[in-house]
């Protein structure tokens, strides 16, 4: 996709090492407005890494350090900030807020021990200085949004309470809750039923359209890359190996590993009989 | 026929030499095997290399280590040698320790692998009779024991091996909850062994290295716990012990502190090989719980 | 799980149970069971032991004699101290409290400090102050109770000479009430200390441990990438996980804690169930022994009562029960 505006968000040769081991070896790439951006590879490929990176949360729980590159974010107001130079209170500041980001494990991902509703609130507080009340208000907004039904009644339930698939709702939900200009979705439906994957990434899609966010969705399925992404990054040992539009990698692959990746794709679902990618037709759009 | 599951046991056990080269190369597990020999050494060889009977009287009481006529660790009220006292006052400790580690490890592993194995009505059964001996307060128990009957090292030993196995059995019990539903057992019962031979030679095997480890923390255990019955005057009446050497001289502790600290620094010692050489273990079979 | 209900009662057999084992001892021990009941070592007039005959019905078959004793239990009836001359129950009931303040002291101060030890270590996995948590855990598992309180009274009364080293109140002591909480607290201080630091250690490795395993998990990584600050992260969403494996050992180690203000008791003049039960022994009066036996059971049974009350309360998954067919419990 053939983008003239400036980039929203710009990797520019990224390295992250743990220990001696190069986990993801100059990585650039470009993310705009409302773009779907993929990034793909195997397990140990460095695209969890990469997403962690744009966070800054490897320096945070994980032994990895940022050795090189930039990543240059566009603030709503128009300046342009290396995320890779601020302090961690500046970061703070846009987690969950600028940029958000949802996991693979929903049924981990939540605190057990604090009701949903009370952990989309948190951040809502947090970033935007509302109280108690107007947070839960904020955070019901935000469970229709992500259509989980009985909205109200959801907000003080505990996530052992919820299934897989609102659990990963909820994850959604508090990502969107500050109205990040960046969402990144590490492996959103890797660990859910196949019913349940696809609600999800047509829920993904819908919202996209409603808020106008850009998308970055990490994931080792070329299927799930068919059904949303615009553009894609392929990733193989900690390299970009290869990247364009969608169907310049469905259809012209370069790259032998690229073409392993794409045959490896069950032609099941939305792909059944199919070679090129698709979208599938949205959940509740009829 | 036990060939046929060999393989799969030996996947699951970690391999024994490469935990003992992963033991020896831990220096806080090495000095608390050195520690254990050197008391096993003194307990055992050390009469023979001090020939100074405990319980004579050697020279003037409360003679403080270091002064002229002293022996090296002192007198205690009496006038006796505190040294010949720690030497000596192991023995007892230590069999009744190892008498009452059997037992704990007998009663715990038979109630916990009987639980986890069958569970359902067994499982409950045992399980409340294990709560029961976890409600009873140990010492406390042990206290009554060998106030009713006699202060022996025989009842000693059994009101200890008594009350400590609890813990073991629990851990069994979830070492064999977690291991009796997997391949190689389901494949051994498939090719017809007996419940007898699935328990004490498939499941059992691969549940040890959490069971020596905690075998070793309970030996630590039963020796605090002899000490403090000898301490509180109810050890075997006849035999020297450190803990009852402590209780001697609970009256004058304050004029006289080598009476207590000498035996105390021996239980102290014993109950930290214990402990050391358990930690290494862990470290060893599990790698990944290093340091925690 | 369980309900409350079923968990009383569940309670209640247990300590049913530890009263038919004080009948059963009293039996199986040699000698004459009016003899054990009335103690002072055979030393009873045949009046008193043909009373104690008498009233426990030892001349009727077993069973009767075992439900007579347990009736007598259930009536608060614990039967009489020779030594005293007084009733063991009322004799408990005067050293109970003391018992349950230094065991409360000691297990709050081990809990509290213990979990803050663990923390503080755990974001500083390879600091000093971590390793330091590893060998003082050993070290405070390894020391006798009674050894510990023995060097800490030898040092407070000869070098540190600030705090009362034996005994709860000051024999001359004459004042209002807070001055006498005050010389309570003051003589509560050692004993709790030599009690408490064993547990210290060992619950500051056990948070320690627990708390590095909860700051790796997925839900510490979602409330970072919330944006919230590391304090909030460990102390809010970390913390309350962290904790939950140190209340179950508490809960199971309770009965341990309560052998150990026993020694601790004994060596610091502490006037609680420990102390009681000591000199009973000394006296041969079996009564209270097993008087003491059975309260201690009891404080042991209420402990895990509380133990599960307080897990409900950190813990929605056990508080709030499974709703929905489709729900599954994360473990």
């Amino acid at each position: 996709m053939a983008n003239s505006d400036p980039p929203l968000l710009s990797v520019r040769e990224l390295t992250v090492t743990f220990d001696a081991f190069t986990a993801v070896d100059r990585v650039s790439f470009d993310l705009h407005e409302g773009q779907t951006l993929a990034v793909v590879g195997e397990s140990g490929s460095g695209k969890s890494v990469t997403a962690l990176s744009i966070m800054r949360l490897v320096e945070l729980g994980t032994r990895g350090r940022i050795t090189g590159g930039e990543i240059l974010f566009r603030l709503p107001d128009g300046a342009v900030i290396d995320l890779i130079q601020q302090s961690e209170s500046v970061m703070r500041d846009m987690r969950g807020n600028n940029i958000s980001m949802i996991f693979q494990e929903p049924l981990t991902s939540l605190n057990p021990v604090y009701t949903v509703g009370n952990q989309v609130a948190e951040a809502v507080m947090l970033h935007q200085g509302l109280d108690r009340a107007e947070a839960m208000d904020r955070a019901l907004e935000v469970f229709e949004l992500v259509r989980i039904p009985e909205a109200r009644q959801r907000l003080g339930e505990y996530p052992h309470q919820l299934s897989g698939g609102m659990r990963q709702r909820v994850m959604i939900a508090m990502a969107l809750s500050c109205d990040p200009t960046v969402l990144i979705a590490d492996e959103p439906t890797t660990a859910l039923d196949v019913t349940i994957q696809a609600q999800i990434l047509g829920l993904m899609r819908e919202l996209q359209n409603e808020t106008n966010a850009a998308v970055i969705i990490i994931t080792h399925d070329m299927g799930v890359v068919a059904e949303v992404a615009d553009d894609v990054v392929v990733m193989n040992q900690s390299r970009v190996v290869e990247q364009g539009s969608v169907y310049d990698i469905f259809e012209r692959p370069a790259e032998p590993y690229t073409r392993a990746l794409l045959a490896s794709v069950p032609q099941l679902g939305s792909m059944a009989g199919r070679d090129e990618p698709a979208r599938f037709d949205l959940v509740g759009e009829a | 026929m036990t060939d046929v599951m060999m393989p799969d046991q030996q996947e699951l056990v970690p391999a024994g030499r490469d935990a003992w080269r992963m033991f020896l190369r831990n220096r806080a597990a090495v000095a608390g095997l050195i520690m254990f020999f050197g008391i096993l050494f003194m307990t055992f060889f050390g009469p023979m290399l001090y020939d100074e009977d405990p319980n004579d009287i050697v020279a003037r009481p409360f003679l403080e280590p270091g002064t002229e006529g002293a022996p090296a660790m002192g007198t205690d009220y009496l006038g006796r040698d505190v040294l010949a006292g720690v030497i000596n006052g192991g023995s007892t400790t230590l069999t009744v320790a190892a008498i009452a580690a059997v037992m704990i490890v007998a009663i715990g592993v038979t109630i916990g692998a009987l639980a986890g194995f069958y569970g359902g009505t067994v499982d409950t059964v045992l399980m409340r009779f294990t709560e029961f001996f976890q409600v009873l307060p140990a010492l406390l128990f042990a206290m009554v024991v060998v106030t009713l009957f006699e202060p022996s090292a025989r009842t000693i030993s059994i009101a200890i091996g008594l009350v400590l196995w609890p813990s073991l059995a629990r851990l069994t019990r979830a070492e064999f909850l977690r291991l009796r539903n997997l391949e190689f057992v389901k494949a051994a019962r498939a090719i017809g062994s007996t419940d007898l031979r699935i328990i004490s030679r498939v499941i059992f095997p691969n549940a040890l290295p959490p069971l020596i480890v905690s075998t070793t923390l309970v030996m630590g255990a039963a020796i605090l716990f002899e000490a403090g019955l000898a301490f509180l005057g109810l050890g075997d009446p006849n035999t020297l012990s450190w803990g009852l050497m402590i209780g001697l001289n609970r009256g004058n502790f304050l004029n006289a502190w080598w009476t207590v600290t000498f035996p105390g620094l021996a239980i102290f010692i014993t109950v930290l090989s214990f402990s050391l050489i358990g930690d290494g273990l862990q470290d060893a079979f599990n790698p990944k719980l290093r340091g925690r | 799980m369980r309900t409350a209900a079923a968990k009383i009662a569940q309670s209640l057999g247990l300590i049913l149970a530890v009263i038919v084992l004080n009948f059963s001892l009293i039996h199986l021990a040699p000698g004459d069971p009016a003899v054990v009941i009335a103690g002072e070592s055979g030393a009873a007039s045949p009046e008193t032991l043909a009373q104690v005959r008498a009233d426990y019905g030892l001349d009727k078959p077993f069973v009767t004699q075992l439900g007579i004793y347990v009736g007598q239990v259930a009536r608060g009836d614990l039967g009489e101290s020779f030594f005293f001359g007084r009733s063991v129950t009322s004799l408990i009931a005067d050293r109970l409290w003391p018992t349950v303040l230094l065991v409360g002291t000691a297990l709050i101060f081990a809990i509290v400090l213990g979990v803050m030890a663990g923390t503080f270590t755990a974001r500083r996995p390879e600091s000093p102050a971590s390793h330091a948590v590893t060998v003082l855990a050993l070290i405070g598992y390894s020391m006798p109770v009674f050894w510990t309180g023995i060097l800490l009274v030898i040092l407070f009364a000869s070098v540190l000479k600030i705090l009362p080293i034996s005994g709860m109140h000051d024999v001359e002591f004459d004042g209002g009430l807070l001055a006498s909480w005050l010389d309570v607290a003051r003589h509560l201080v050692l004993p709790a200390l030599t009690l408490g630091v064993i547990y210290l250690a060992q619950y500051s490795r056990l948070s320690r441990a627990s708390m590095l395993e909860v700051l790796q998990s997925d839900y510490i990584r979602t409330a970072r990438a919330k944006g919230l600050a590391e304090k909030v992260v460990v102390y809010k969403h970390a913390l309350r996980n962290a904790v939950i494996p140190v209340v179950t050992i508490a809960g199971l180690q309770f009965g341990a804690l309560l052998s150990g203000a026993l020694l601790v008791e004994t060596v610091f003049n502490w006037p609680g169930l420990g102390r009681l039960a000591f000199d009973s022994i000394l006296r041969r009066d079996t009564p209270v022994l097993l008087g003491v036996l059975l309260m201690a059971a009891v404080m042991v049974v209420v402990a895990n009562l509380l133990t599960d009350l307080l897990y409900r309360v950190i813990d929605p998954r056990i508080r709030v029960g499974a709703r929905r067919t489709r729900t599954k419990v994360s473990t």
